[in-house]
Parts: structure tokens; C-alpha cells; sequence
């Protein structure tokens, strides 16, 4: 009984929180759209007929369609009802519908991230080592390394592995899109940066354990070594690295619209800043959007993930 | 031979500091021995000497024979530290002092007891689990009602400070220690959790094992009976009979720590007379938590000068009601009304664990000098108010962590005091204190109720304490309330 009800708490405020993202987010690209120089029906016009099958005719059509003779207001509200009801609109460039064009590429960036969130996990082996002799040498070792790579911002470290390993070592293709080759160097870039934080948050949730009553209590009990890490060490030090896990994914999904566009990867980060230098709003919208909500899904996965992990905050186990 | 451990001419050093003087103990079956003193007294050394878990940079002289029936006795100070680790749990036993701290968080308590049989002991899962249900029912944690979830499969924040404690005492049976070193095991818990911790240990110690325990407690001293050492300031003082102890103390000291229990402190003489004045008035006041009722309905009138005492077993909802009056939380029904003037700067709090309620990387002196900044009190009225509370002027420039608990308490008060204060909230201010400590603050709280008209509201469990300090008292119980 409790306990349905504080996981419904959690559910409604994800959710309360997901339709703030949307209705910012159309807010937004609403005001975009209509601040922008030139006649809107005439650029949607262009983009679902192209420029050479463009006539005054055809923009008309568009603007009875759209409705883009009413007032602004009445336009907003019909605007939010269309996202309301997951309705994307077309791609100005492409002309093809948002949706469609959305689910091949964030089915890439999902790889991509995915990838990139596995291999950051080696981070946290290493931080718990590191924690486990604090202020030995490793510790020292890994934070140093950690500080530096986390002060690269994704794009220099992304050039710097690619003239590494593309240009000097020649074992991976420097671009592009195709293969696990192609997936590895862009996976890599993103995954430094979070097994960096990943490593320091777990090296000092381990410190931390191993000064705790219940660790020392359990040495005097009679645990030893790696049984005793195992047992007591690691769940409780899990908590810490886990609920950060939802701070990282902002530098995720950053870094994915940073990498993409690096490594010319096709998913929904490079979709959204062609789209931006396009001007085209409506796929501006929906990126941004999938961005947002996926935001969104991550921290409420790790919500689930901590109360599975820690019976305090009222989980099931 | 029979199984004993011997303390031979101890000695405990920090560099070329002696914090343990030569002390020799021994300790048989079948008659506990308990060291009494203060915090700092070095009588927390003494058992991590025995356990081999002495703080990094501590050496201890002397020796320390281990006689297990059927072996040859071992000393164990010239054990490698390997050696005396495979003796934790197979033959000593610590309980932890506040164990609620000491049990893993995220394990339920049936896991914690069962790991002892399958790791440390080698057992299957299943013998494991069964053992462990076995020892929680020893130590009376089972279901006397069926409920959801049951008590073995409770984690230890589901469960009391007292049932935590039996939980730690059932893992030590769990690995068998035939050495049980009890370290403060009523610490923080109430008269009623007290007695049954107490009761528990002597079933412990009845059987074939050694019992130490160190505390601060007397009323716990007593109930063990056996034998008891009294130490202070690192060398001990005496050690005789408990009976003997209690009513004939040959040592000045001892004499004095036997006074400082709040049971034997000469009745104050009230100082407060019913004026009709009144500071603060709650009317009507309830608080419901966790859909539980606290109290409901309840009124209440502070006094300039009267001492108030809230009591009650632990989770009764003292503190609570305490914060409600002084405006850090809000009641769910009914209002509290101050009188009129009365700001909330002249509402104070004394907490109960002393040094968290300081900044501990800041020397006491700067704390002040932010307050005087903030405040501007001036430097005589420190000086005046230091002295009053008997603490020396030096102590300003240590770190909160370098004084002992019962001067920073004081240090505590004399920052609430330069606010000047109508209202002091004490809650359980003096609990985690040693009693010579725990009688001095009180003595100084009653004296300033005295002198200066001011208002104490003191949240405390222990009964014979309330009973010398208050003027009105104000009994929550686990259902409903007596005013």
C-alpha cells in the first residue's frame, strides 16, 4: 500500500515532468517559427514540394491547410494540441514526416549512447579499487587521470582520438556510419568523459563505506577481503554511483549532439544541428523533444534502480 | 584449564603520550566484568587492545593472555595482525556501540546473521538460514504476532535501537566468540531497551563466555553485577565486587561518578514559583506521523523560569513535540502562541550530539567571532559567560572534535546564551555525556532557570533525571498522552 503509492509519487512527477518538456519545447519552437524573417507557408511550401515545384498556389494551399491566416493565439493552441497528440508536423528539408525520420535516428543515437554508457562502466571498477587503498598510489594515478580527461571538452578529446587512432595509428575509420568500427571512436570519446566522474564518485563512495560502523562492524564479525567488499562494500557503495548516473546523462546527451556531429554519426544530435542550420524548425522541435523525454526516461530509470538497490527509499527487493 | 583472558600491566601510547597506564584485569567466566568511567578515560582502549583494533599510530604494552579450554594460552599482543584478525568473530565478539549505525543498511537482518554461519563459518545457504533464524529467535526477535514483514526480514531501519542491539548480540553467536566485548550497548536508548539489553547480556554471559562491557551507564553496571573497574584519565582506579562498588566506593572518584547518576542527585530546591507569567502557550496541539498519532490534543503553558520536561520511551515524538513549540515544525492541528516581544533569535536549541552541532574544521574561537560579528555581543560577556560555565578560555582555540563531549555541550550553551534566550529547548542534551558531565550541564541549566528567569524545555528519557530537574512534566506515550 506504501510502498504503490510512493512509486506512483515518483511516476506522476516523471510524468508532470515530461510534459513540461514538451510544452517548453513546443513553446519554444513556436516563437522560432514565427520570429523567423519571410512568409511561413512559403517555406513549408518549399520544403514539401521543393524549391522548383514551389508556387504562390501551392504556399496558399498550405497556409488554408496549416491554417496560418488565423490569429497567433488560436495557432499556438491548435500547435500544442498537434504535439499533444504526438503529431510532429513534416521536415521542412526533407518533407517527410518528423516521426518517421526521428525513429531511424534515434535508434543510431540509442546504440551510440548505449555503447558509450558500457564502456564508462569500466570507471567504476577502477574507483572502487582506487577507494578501497585510498591515498595510495592508483588513487592518486586515477584521479589525476580522471581530472584530465573530464577538463577536455568532448569535442577536443573526440579529435584527439581520432588523429590517434585514425590518423597515426590508422586502426579506425575517422567518420561516418556502418559498422562497430564506426560506432567505436565517437562511443569512446563520450564514454572518457563519464567513466571519469564515474570513477571518482565511486572511489569516494568506497572511501566513504570503509569508514562507516557497518563495515567495521562486519570486519569484527569475522569477513575478511574480497567476501566482505562483496557483501558490504560494493551495494552500498552502488547507491552514490547510481544516483549520479542521472547527473551524467546531461553530459550524455550533450556529448552525443557534439560527437555525432564530429564523427558525422548519423543519429539524432547531428539530425538536430543540421536541422537547426536549416532552419527547420519542426525537426528542431522534434529532436529537441526526443532529447528532452529521453532526459526524462533515464532519470526515471535510475529512480527504479536506486530504490531496487537501497530498501530505505521504500523500494522492492 | 578454563577458559580466561588476562590483562597483564597494560600500557596504551600515542607516541610519547600515555593514554593507558599499566593495567592488569582478569576476566573469567561466569562473572562479567565492567569498566565504568568517563569518555576519554581510556576504557574504550583497553578493549580495542584486546581486539586488536586499536587506531593506526596506538601501540599497546604489556601482555594479554587468551586461556581457550583445551589449549595452550596465546598472548595476543605478540600475534601478527593477521592471526588476531582470524580471531574476530570465531572467539572475540564486539558489540558495537549504536549498532543501528553498525548493521548494513540495505541487508535485512536475517541476511546479516546468516552470512556469519555461511562465510565465516562454512555452512550450506540452507543450514545457514535455518541457524540464523534459530539465533534471532535466542535473542526473542521472531514474531510473537504474525506481521508484514516479518522481524527476521526487517531491515535494520524497520526495526528499534534495543532490537539492533540484539540483532549485533546474534551474530556473535552466530560465529561462537567465546570473548563477548560490549562497547557502550546502551548508548541512546531508553530505560525499557536498556533493561532488556542488559537482560540479554547476562543470559550471554551465563553460558561458557567471557563478558566485558564499557559504559558510562551505572544503572547498566549494576543489573551485570559481576565485577566492575572504575578508570580515569587512562589508569584504573579500583576494581571490586559490583555490590561493594556501589554502596561502599573506596576511591574519591568513584564516590563522585556514583553521585553523578541522576538518581542519587540531592533534590533540587525549586526555584520557580507559579507567577502567572507565561512565554508560550500550545493549545490544542497534535502531530500525526507516518499515520500514526504522536499526540493529539494537547496544551501546555512555559513559565519564565520553570523547567518543563517532555518524556517518554524512544520514537514517542519528544523532540517532535519540542520542535512544534519552538516553531521548527508545524503541528497538524491546534496553535502554539508566544507571547508578545518573543522572537525567534530568543528561542534556542541545545542538541544532543554535540559535535555535530559544530563546524568541525573550524576552531571554536572563529565560530564565536561569526556570531559576535552577526550579533555583536562583546568580548567581556563571552569572557563572563565562559567563566560562569566553568570552561577555560585556551579551549577557544582548539577544534570542536579536541574538547570532550561534556565541554562542548557547555560550549554549545554558551553560544545559545549569548542570544539571550527566554526559551531553551534541551533535547536529550546530556545523554550521550558521561555522568560526572551529564550532572554539571544540568546543574549550570537549573542554575540559569534560577538566575535569569529563563525557560527550560528539556526532552529527556531517563526518568530519574526528569524527576530532579522539573517543575511540570509532560509524558507522551506509544498511545495517547498524560500532562
Amino acid at each position: 500500500m506504501l510502498r504503490s503509492s510512493l512509486w506512483g509519487t515518483v511516476l506522476l512527477g516523471r510524468a508532470l515532468q515530461a510534459v513540461l518538456v514538451s510544452l517548453l519545447v513546443g513553446s519554444l519552437c513556436f516563437a522560432l517559427m514565427h520570429s523567423l524573417p519571410g512568409d511561413p507557408a512559403m517555406r513549408i511550401a518549399a520544403g514539401r514540394y521543393g524549391p522548383d515545384a514551389m508556387s504562390l498556389q501551392a504556399a496558399e494551399s498550405v497556409r488554408q491547410e496549416l491554417g496560418l491566416e488565423q490569429p497567433l493565439l488560436q495557432q499556438y493552441g491548435r500547435a500544442l494540441w498537434q504535439l499533444a497528440q504526438f503529431d510532429l508536423g513534416h521536415s521542412l528539408v526533407t518533407g517527410r514526416p518528423i516521426l518517421e525520420e526521428l525513429q531511424v535516428q534515434l535508434g543510431h543515437s540509442l546504440w551510440l549512447a548505449l555503447a558509450s554508457l558500457l564502456l564508462s562502466l569500466l570507471g567504476i571498477p577502477l574507483g572502487i579499487i582506487a577507494g578501497a587503498r585510498a591515498g595510495g598510489w592508483l588513487d592518486r594515478g586515477s584521479q589525476a587521470l580522471a581530472i584530465g580527461v573530464r577538463a577536455l571538452p568532448p569535442f577536443v578529446l573526440g579529435l584527439l582520438l581520432m588523429w590517434l587512432f585514425s590518423i597515426q595509428l590508422g586502426w579506425l575509420p575517422p567518420a561516418g556510419f556502418g559498422s562497430w568500427q564506426h560506432l567505436l571512436l565517437p562511443a569512446l570519446t563520450l564514454a572518457l568523459g563519464l567513466a571519469a566522474l564515474s570513477c571518482r564518485v565511486s572511489r569516494d563512495a568506497m572511501a566513504e563505506v570503509q569508514q562507516s560502523a557497518y563495515f567495521t562492524f562486519a570486519r569484527h564479525k569475522g569477513l575478511r577481503g574480497l567476501t566482505l567488499i562483496q557483501r558490504h562494500g560494493l551495494r552500498n557503495a552502488a547507491i552514490p554511483v547510481v544516483a549520479y548516473l542521472g547527473v551524467q546523462a546531461v553530459y550524455l546527451i550533450e556529448g552525443v549532439v557534439v560527437v555525432e556531429s564530429i564523427f558525422a554519426y548519423p543519429g539524432i544530435g547531428h539530425a538536430m544541428v543540421h536541422a537547426i542550420i536549416a532552419r527547420d524548425v519542426p525537426m528542431v522541435q522534434g529532436t529537441v523533444l526526443t532529447l528532452g523525454l529521453l532526459f526524462v526516461l533515464i532519470n526515471l530509470l535510475i529512480d527504479a534502480a536506486c530504490r531496487w538497490i537501497d530498501p530505505r527509499q521504500g523500494g522492492t527487493r | 584449564m578454563s577458559l580466561s583472558l588476562r590483562i597483564e600491566h597494560l600500557s596504551i601510547r600515542a607516541g610519547l603520550t600515555l593514554l593507558v597506564r599499566d593495567i592488569s584485569l582478569t576476566l573469567t567466566a561466569g562473572t562479567p566484568l565492567t569498566l565504568l568511567g568517563e569518555s576519554g578515560s581510556g576504557k574504550s582502549l583497553v578493549m580495542h587492545a584486546i581486539m586488536g583494533s586499536l587506531p593506526d599510530g596506538l601501540q599497546a604494552h604489556g601482555q594479554i593472555w587468551l586461556q581457550l579450554p583445551g589449549q595452550p594460552a596465546q598472548e595476543l599482543l605478540r600475534l601478527p595482525a593477521a592471526q588476531r584478525q582470524a580471531l574476530w568473530g570465531r572467539t572475540l565478539a564486539l558489540l558495537p556501540q549504536e549498532p543501528w549505525l553498525a548493521l548494513d543498511p540495505t541487508m535485512t537482518v536475517r541476511q546479516q546473521v546468516q552470512e556469519v554461519h555461511q562465510q565465516v563459518r562454512g555452512l550450506s545457504a540452507a543450514q545457514a538460514r535455518q541457524q540464523a533464524l534459530d539465533n534471532l529467535q535466542n535473542v526473542a526477535l521472531h514474531d510473537a504476532v504474525v506481521s508484514q514483514p516479518p522481524v527476521a526480514e526487517r531491515y535494520p531501519f524497520q526495526l528499534s535501537g534495543g532490537m539492533c542491539q540484539r540483532v549485533a548480540i546474534a551474530m556473535a553467536d552466530a560465529a561462537g566468540g567465546q570473548v563477548l566485548l560490549a562497547d557502550e550497548p546502551t548508548k541512546g536508548l531508553d530505560e525499557a531497551l536498556r533493561d532488556s539489553v542488559a537482560q540479554q547480556l547476562l543470559r550471554e554471559a551465563a553460558g561458557q563466555r567471557l563478558l566485558l562491557t564499557i559504559t558510562h551507564d551505572l544503572q547498566l553496571a549494576q543489573q551485570l553485577g559481576g565485577v566492575i573497574g572504575v578508570m580515569r584519565g587512562g589508569e584504573l582506579l579500583e576494581v571490586t565486587q559490583a555490590q561493594q562498588l556501589l554502596q561502599q566506593p573506596r576511591h574519591d572518584y568513584s564516590r563522585r561518578l556514583l553521585q553523578a547518576d541522576p538518581g542519587r542527585w540531592p533534590v533540587r530546591q525549586p526555584s520557580w514559583t507559579d507567577t502567572g507569567g507565561q512565554l508560550l502557550e500550545g493549545r490544542g496541539l497534535s502531530k500525526y506521523m507516518g499515520g500514526r498519532c504522536l499526540f493529539s490534543g494537547l496544551h501546555l503553558r512555559l513559565q519564565p523560569g520553570q523547567i518543563t520536561a517532555i518524556t517518554g520511551p524512544s520514537g514517542c515524538g519528544k523532540t517532535t513535540l519540542g520542535n512544534i513549540l519552538l516553531g521548527l515544525l508545524p503541528a497538524d492541528q491546534g496553535q502554539v502562541i508566544r507571547t508578545s516581544g518573543l522572537t525567534s533569535l530568543q528561542l534556542q536549541k541545545l542538541y544532543q550530539d554535540p559535535p555535530s552541532a559544530f563546524a568541525p574544521h573550524l576552531t571554536l574561537a572563529q565560530g564565536f567571532n561569526d556570531l559576535q560579528r552577526r550579533h555583536g555581543f562583546s568580548d567581556k560577556e563571552l569572557a563572563v559567560l565562559l567563566e560562569r560555565l566553568g570552561l577555560h578560555p585556551s579551549l577557544l582555540q582548539r577544534l570542536p572534535a579536541a574538547i570532550s563531549g561534556g565541554e562542548l555541550q557547555r560550549m554549545a550553551l554558551a553560544r545559545a546564551l549569548l542570544l539571550k534566550p527566554r526559551l531553551l529547548l534541551a533535547d536529550e542534551a546530556t545523554s550521550r555525556l558521561d555522568p560526572v558531565s551529564q550532572q554539571q550541564v544540568m546543574l549550570l541549566l537549573g542554575d540559569l532557570c534560577a538566575e535569569q528567569g529563563l525557560a527550560l524545555l528539556l526532552v529527556s528519557h531517563d526518568q530519574a533525571l526528569v524527576a530532579r530537574m522539573a517543575d511540570q512534566v509532560v509524558s507522551l506515550e506509544a498511545h495517547g498522552v498524560t500532562a
